[in-house]
């Protein structure tokens, strides 16, 4: 097994990404029993992605572990890797549509991917910040802001930034907005070295 | 106020601590945040709308509820969790646990005046700009159906705050108050978005989080969901009596009888308050008069 392979399995917390990948399995089942609130359960399964994607830098012995010689950038790159778990996970329940839903795949992937980015850039951030479990308060944090759209919504003639059966260019461009937001997130966090 | 200052036990004991703990959740930033964000989407709400009038009042407190109190249950598992890390130290403390918990239901005093401070900022709004004359609000409905309606913000934001504790004291592991935020999410919006245009909306009402007003329909109308909104504003206070016994009972040495019946007691209380909030008020869902500046376009 190679070392981060090894380092992978020992240090990441994966009772909580499992957890949050389960849960967004389970609201993915949910949406097909109840397809005519698609709208609210799909941001719920991204919220249940998004908070498993916080949980990837958890590392109780961070303030030890961030001065060994393999490195700092090692360890982050080495975590980066996790996030395909909830990534794969996403992309099999838009690729899947549950109930039917008419989700423009690319779209609703682009959500997810932009998303995921964002989260995971924050937690690498908080890490590199020597916050040792970013995803105790990114988690819950990300959860709600997943679904807070949902309100807002159905408050404004803005229209949705979860669109069902077509994807504006506007939305596309709020999406394209968060990722390009989560990827200088991650330009910042994957600098080599330590703070700041 | 510094911990050694704290008087060991009885009323000014408990007291220092609920004041330390409500000052403690006043400034944690999740909470802050969520007050800021109710309030800056109600005033973004208002100032774009292009209505005379303020449109959709009884549906608003939704907003409040939302942002304070979804953020209020993070803010409150955290306060609660955080002296985990201490845990040895604080069990040697002259204090219980169950009265460690009892301190920290204050958490909730914040987060109900945030909730009443977004419901009277509402009103005001409401009596300064004036509501279309179609509008569910005062005058088209018993007064204390409105009243009723408007205080399930500030109650709804002491319950979240609640419900954190509760998550807090029986939820160990990273992330659960995630879990809880989506939970009452999944459960407030399954629990009764099947029934609502059905002839039997009022048994929705077991959910934490019930609408009683719709908002705008396509025509322009707004319908008043069946259910009687005083008892269910009641079984809301009964669900967040029953989060703070519920933390408590986490403590096995508060288990005592006289706290067995009481929890027995405040369980019974909030089933007769639902079956009440439910067989009583309005029977049928009713629809507004239509409101020609709100139909769908």
């Amino acid at each position: 097994m190679s070392a981060r392979l090894w380092y992978l399995r020992h240090g990441v917390a994966w009772l909580p990404v499992l957890a949050c990948c389960a849960a967004a399995a389970a609201t993915a089942l949910l949406v097909v029993h109840w397809p005519d609130v698609a709208g609210v359960l799909a941001p719920a399964v991204l919220a249940c992605c998004a908070g498993a994607a916080a949980f990837v830098y958890d590392e109780d012995a961070l303030a030890v572990v961030a001065v060994t010689p393999r490195g700092a950038g090692w360890r982050r790159s080495a975590r980066l890797g996790v996030t395909l778990l909830p990534l794969s996970v996403w992309v099999v329940v838009v690729a899947v549509r549950p109930g039917d839903v008419a989700f423009v795949r690319p779209g609703w992937w682009l959500i997810g991917g932009a998303t995921l980015i964002l989260v995971v850039g924050s937690a690498a951030l908080a890490s590199r910040r020597l916050v040792s479990t970013p995803g105790a308060v990114l988690a819950p944090v990300v959860a709600l802001a997943a679904v807070a759209p949902v309100t807002l919504s159905g408050m404004f003639s803005w229209g949705s930034v979860y669109p069902i059966g077509d994807f504006p260019h506007a939305v596309r461009t709020v999406w394209l907005g968060v990722a390009l937001s989560g990827a200088a997130v991650c330009a910042v966090a994957f600098r080599p070295g330590l703070r700041p | 106020m510094s911990g050694l200052s704290v008087p060991a036990s009885g009323l000014a004991g408990h007291r220092a601590m609920a004041v330390i703990e409500a000052r403690r959740m006043a400034r944690h930033p999740v909470f802050l945040l969520g007050v800021i964000l109710a309030f800056v989407v109600l005033g973004l709400f208002v100032a774009l709308n292009k209505d005379e009038g303020v449109p959709v009042v009884l549906t608003l407190p939704l907003l409040g509820a939302f942002y304070i109190g979804l953020t209020s249950v993070i803010a409150a598992a955290r306060l609660t969790s955080s002296t985990e890390v201490a845990l040895e130290a604080v069990a040697t403390a002259p204090s219980t646990e169950a009265r460690r918990t009892l301190a920290l239901a204050a958490t909730g005093i914040p987060a109900f005046l945030a909730g009443l401070a977004f419901v009277v900022v509402l009103v005001i709004l409401a009596q300064v700009q004036g509501v279309a004359r179609q509008e569910w609000w005062f005058g088209t409905l018993p007064d204390w159906q409105v009243w009723s309606i408007l205080l399930m913000c500030p109650v709804a934001c002491l319950g979240g705050a609640l419900l954190g504790v509760l998550t807090g004291r029986w939820l160990r592991f990273r992330g659960a108050s995630a879990v809880a935020v989506v939970a009452l999410i999944v459960v407030s919006l399954l629990g009764q978005t099947p029934l609502l245009e059905t002839s039997t909306s009022e048994w929705r009402l077991w959910v934490p989080w019930a609408i009683f007003s719709t908002g705008d329909n396509a025509d322009g109308s707004q319908t008043l969901i069946a259910g009687n909104p005083g008892a269910y504003l009641g079984y809301m206070v009964a669900l967040c009596v029953l989060a703070v016994l519920g933390a408590m009972w986490h403590d096995r040495t508060a288990r005592t009888p006289w706290f067995r019946a009481l929890v027995a007691a405040v369980a019974a209380s909030a089933l007769v308050l639902f079956t009440l909030a439910a067989t009583t008020g309005n029977h049928d869902n009713r629809d507004s008069e239509p409101n020609p500046s709100r139909v769908s376009a």
